[in-house]
């Protein structure tokens, strides 16, 4: 039986050169189709890793209660000095609480790809800040000093919006500022920022002492129930505290699951298309084989050999497809940086992945598309009339 | 019996053949329409600009607020006809995830500059007289199935009144509706309802819409009042609303790129698929066109008819995948919810008009090699090989 | 009787490769009104082109063709498809049906070349189903008809639009006897009755036995003629 099926599958796919055109029309088309979901998955992966790369679980992040966001939230000096001393908060060497009091606001950058303006979060940060980014280095010139209108760029922004180059004057209102260094926090939603001196900031923007989140390392990975605890029962502070970790990973959800949502039933319906194709295709491939299979049929072969011969002349080219339009995307795609708006109305930089989970989803889709649309026609062709064989034509 | 009933039966020879091509062709039609009709949503916000009518923002970033004062110094810059303006409230009703998009506006002023905004007479005095009331577009009342009279609170995840509470209460006296497409997604209330218990950031307004008294003056009424506020501490941009509205869009990316590289993939798909096809069933009719040709058929007729074939089937295809997406597109309009999101969802007769054209492009260019071909069939050659 | 055809020095080669193949050479013959022949021969003795160059399907490589008057080698592609649909009619071995449509649309086709109104063409239609005794068949497609049946489809196709020659290549080569025989009846029928021109390339000698003379070509010449009909 297996000799039977693997003289008929080679009779079939030594043929297909002779269905060049539509053989190639059916691996092109499947190519396509599995692009545009791999294109998809690669942008929401892509944006997912960005956000979930970002973030320690060692670090909570305090928002006043209800603001969901950095940019509406608000809190006073009082409410920094409490959570300094409040359980759980980790201490440095010299006993200082590693608490980031940082203020959150946004300005317009140009992006590079379309030179329209975008908004860029600039945040004001104190000297504790440094110490609650794990992985924070200065790519290039030097950390800005405090108390002076200068700045430093996460190479992201550097990436995708231009006027940020090392030693750039940017105006923002009525004040100019110096670009003095560019950082790098290995590839976190930080590089997507632009930091500054807090206190210049807050006077700037006639904030007083106030500032919009508070970062507090942790003792313990355990210790935020200790916080959250704290928050609880003290009537002087009204906070949300999560975890900086949970805090980026549920602003990934939104767009990430709003570009899979967009990108499956696109990919599934223009699949139906392809599948109608490569049908037609092993339909033609059937039709001019007729007589061969009746030959076959009639010397002994059984209908379903004849049947298993198409249907792997079929998966053979899906799974052609599949691979060509995985390999297309991974050399477009793979690591192309784009940036689109965040939950925290900033824009976050992020690159293009295209990850082993969504090539096997693109070649599973690929091969299922060969299976149906070889299906009615490998049926077919177990069924040729014998009496084919001495059909003249 | 005429040209129209040889091709048609030449079409639909093979009818399973016919089927699978109509349905790959339906499908990219299909996905053409479909995203079409969510792009203009999607670009509304540029295409139902007015052209006369003008964003001014703070120049470091819209988020960032500026002085309730500009106004009244806008208003009387030359070759302004009206200006109002409005604050972004951050609204949320009972729960964090229920967003009502919220303004706080001067409401006469507003609806001034907004003559796009539908109320009844009475609504309207209504809404400019009570300093407590909600004005809900029709879009935002029946997804929350509020009513005229209902009393409601609506709670900010940006402001706070003074004693700390960020709920604000207010009466519904007024639902509006958009003109033709406008949307009618929000609310609005008096602003100065709102300022007066701010806690923080009182005063300060976040956009002004201006009306100039016609186009041709908008650069230079623009270029004033920037020039008016430059070297304070809060600078100005001032743009038109369409060139704003595009600008956050572009936000989110290129949209419209990736929209065409879905489209292009689609189209390359069919074009590939049905040109092969085309190919292939016009070789297999050699024979055919041969007799036709020594019954005196003169070859440019036959390569009219082929192309006719393939533009025929181009045409069926696209119709169906249009008239599908049609009916998708309404379907999705009328579920309860969408139009919160999505206002003015339709089919626009452009895509739809475009897409008739797409489908003869598609089918002059699937039909021609194989009309090419038809055409120059050689009599002797192709009734020898039989 | 009046010449119909004047053939003169018609001479025709293919290369083929590097070789150059002579089908025949300098042939000179005329085809009066109203005649009947039969052209026989081995294949390859250039029977089919012949009957191919009267059709203006294909051109001599030298040498003239003419027919009433017209030189048909000499006439544009487009004139030459024009001749054709108002002159000749063919009859193929394999009657060259269209498939997809009925025995009626196959009759119909040449006159999508004329100006007839549609009831015009109709009433064209059945009177040469009625010739050709096949009336009561107009519905059926090709695939549901005898081959006898078809090939008499293809004659009602040929004498539709009322040329004056009809071309007939190996007319029943692929039919039974007794349905060769009532298609070269009916042959004989439309040259008697309506004066129809005949050309018929056949190896059968009893189907060249209805015709009123035989010709016999072999190696590009004619080697013999028979002046009498047989019957």
């Amino acid at each position: 039986m297996f000799k039977q099926i693997g003289a008929v599958t080679m009779i079939n796919l030594r043929s297909i050169p002779q269905r060049a055109g539509l053989s190639l029309a059916t691996i092109i088309s499947i190519a396509l189709v599995t692009g545009v979901l791999l294109g998809f998955l690669a942008m929401s992966n892509g944006f997912r890793a960005t956000l979930q790369g970002t973030g320690s679980e060692n670090v909570a992040v305090a928002l006043r209660a209800g603001s969901q966001a950095e940019l509406n939230s608000g809190l006073s000096s009082e409410d920094v000095r409490l959570i300094e001393e409040a359980p759980g908060v980790a201490r440095d060497a010299e006993g200082r609480p590693l608490v980031s009091g940082e203020l959150y606001v946004i300005v317009d950058g140009t992006k590079r790809a379309s030179g329209t303006d975008a908004n860029l979060p600039l945040r004001g940060v104190g000297p504790q800040a440094l110490s609650l980014r794990e992985g924070f280095e200065m790519v290039e010139g030097r950390m800005f000093e405090p108390g002076t209108n200068e700045l430093v760029v996460g190479a992201s922004v550097l990436r995708e919006f231009s006027g940020f180059d090392l030693g750039e004057t940017i105006r923002l209102g009525s004040n100019e500022w110096v670009v003095v260094g560019i950082f790098s926090t290995g590839g976190s939603v930080f590089e997507s920022e632009i930091w500054a001196d807090i206190a210049v900031i807050q006077n700037l923007y006639n904030r007083g002492t106030a500032v919009q989140s508070v970062r507090a390392r942790l003792t313990s990975v355990e210790a935020i129930e200790d916080l959250r605890a704290w928050d609880e029962d003290e009537p002087r502070v009204n906070l949300d505290i999560e975890s900086e970790t949970d805090f980026f990973a549920s602003q990934a959800g939104g767009t990430a699951v709003l570009i899979e949502f967009v990108g499956w039933p696109l990919a599934i319906i223009m699949a139906i298309g392809a599948l109608a194709g490569a049908w037609n295709t092993m339909y033609s491939s059937v039709d001019t084989r007729m007589r061969e299979i009746a030959t076959l049929r009639a010397i002994g072969f059984s209908g379903f050999a004849a049947a298993v011969g198409t249907m792997v002349e079929s998966l053979v080219l899906a799974a052609l497809g599949g691979l060509a339009g995985a390999l297309a995307i991974y050399l477009l795609f793979n690591g192309v940086s784009a940036s689109t708006l965040g939950s925290g109305f900033t824009q976050v930089v992020f690159s293009f992945a295209v990850t082993g989970g969504s090539v096997i989803a693109g070649m599973v889709m690929a091969v299922v598309i060969g299976f149906f649309g070889g299906l009615v026609p490998a049926i077919r062709s177990a069924y040729v009339p014998l009496l084919t064989v001495h059909r003249s034509e | 019996m005429n040209d129209l009933t040889l091709i048609r039966k030449n079409l639909f020879r093979k009818k399973l053949r016919a089927i699978l091509l109509t349905l790959s062709i339906l499908i990219a039609f299909l996905i053409f329409g479909v995203l079409g009709a969510f792009y203009k949503v999607w670009n509304s916000g540029a295409e139902l600009a007015a052209d006369n009518r003008l964003v001014t923002v703070n120049r470091i970033n819209f988020t960032v607020t500026m002085p309730y004062a500009y106004w009244g110094r806008i208003q009387a810059v030359e070759g302004v006809e009206a200006a109002s303006f409005a604050n972004w409230f951050g609204g949320y009703y009972q729960e964090p995830t229920r967003r009502v998009q919220t303004f706080a506006v001067d409401p006469e002023s507003y609806l001034n500059v907004y003559p796009e905004l539908v109320f009844e007479p009475e609504q309207r005095a209504a809404f400019i007289a009570n300093r407590t009331c909600l004005a809900v577009g029709r879009d935002i009342a029946d997804f929350y199935g509020w009513s005229l009279g209902d009393r409601i609170p609506l709670l900010s995840n940006i402001w706070q009144k003074s004693d700390g509470s960020a709920s604000w209460e207010f009466d519904i006296c007024a639902v509006f509706d958009g003109r033709e497409d406008y949307p009618a997604n929000y609310a609005m209330f008096h602003y100065e309802y709102y300022n007066e218990d701010l806690a923080f950031n009182q005063d300060q307004i976040g956009w002004i819409v201006i009306q100039t008294q016609s186009a041709d003056l908008n650069a230079s009424v623009a270029d004033t009042i920037d020039t008016m506020f430059a070297n304070s501490p809060a600078e100005t941009e001032t743009s038109t609303e369409a060139a704003f509205s595009e600008g956050f869009a572009n936000q989110f990316g290129n949209i419209a790129l990736i929209l065409l590289f879905v489209v292009g993939s689609a189209f390359s798909t069919i074009l590939i698929i049905v040109g092969f096809t085309m190919v292939t069933a016009i070789n297999e009719r050699t024979g055919e066109i041969a007799v036709m040709k020594t019954l005196g058929f003169p070859a440019p007729r036959i390569f009219r008819m082929v192309l006719s074939e393939s533009v025929m089937l181009s045409l069926v295809g696209g119709l169906l995948g249009l008239g599908l997406a049609w009916g998708m597109v309404t379907l999705i309009a009328a579920a309860p919810g969408v139009s919160a999101f999505l206002p003015g969802l339709s089919m626009p007769q452009n895509v739809f008009i475009g897409g008739i054209g797409l489908a003869i492009l598609l089918g002059l260019l699937t039909g021609i090699i194989p009309a090419i071909n038809a055409q120059r069939v050689k009599i002797v050659t192709a009734l020898g090989k039989q | 009787m009046a010449s119909l055809y004047e053939l003169k020095d018609l001479s025709k080669r293919y290369t083929r490769g590097k070789e150059t193949i002579t089908i025949f050479e300098e042939l000179t013959m005329s085809i009066p009104q109203g005649d009947f022949i039969a052209i026989m021969g081995p294949s390859g003795s250039g029977k089919t082109t012949l009957l191919n160059l009267l059709g203006g399907i294909d051109r001599p490589s030298s040498g003239s063709v003419e027919c009433e008057g017209v030189r048909v080698d000499k006439l544009s592609e487009g004139k030459l498809a024009k001749w054709r649909s108002q002159h000749v009619g063919f009859i193929f071995q394999f009657y060259n049906l269209m498939p997809t449509l009925t025995a009626a649309q196959n009759v119909e086709l040449p006159l999508l070349l004329t100006k007839l109104s549609g009831k015009q063409r109709k009433e064209r239609v059945a009177t040469a189903l009625d010739i050709v005794g096949l009336a009561d068949r107009k519905g059926h497609r090709p695939r549901q008809l005898s081959g006898g049946q078809q090939q008499r489809v293809a004659i009602a196709r040929a004498i539709v639009a009322d040329p004056k020659v009809l071309l007939c290549d190996e007319p029943t080569g692929d039919l039974d006897r007794a349905s060769a025989d009532e298609i070269l009846e009916t042959l004989q029928l439309l040259n008697r009755e309506l004066g129809k021109t005949i050309v018929m390339v056949t190896h059968d000698p009893s189907a060249a036995k209805y015709a009123a003379r035989e010709l016999h070509l072999d190696k590009g010449r004619f080697i013999e003629a028979k002046a009498e009909p047989a019957q």
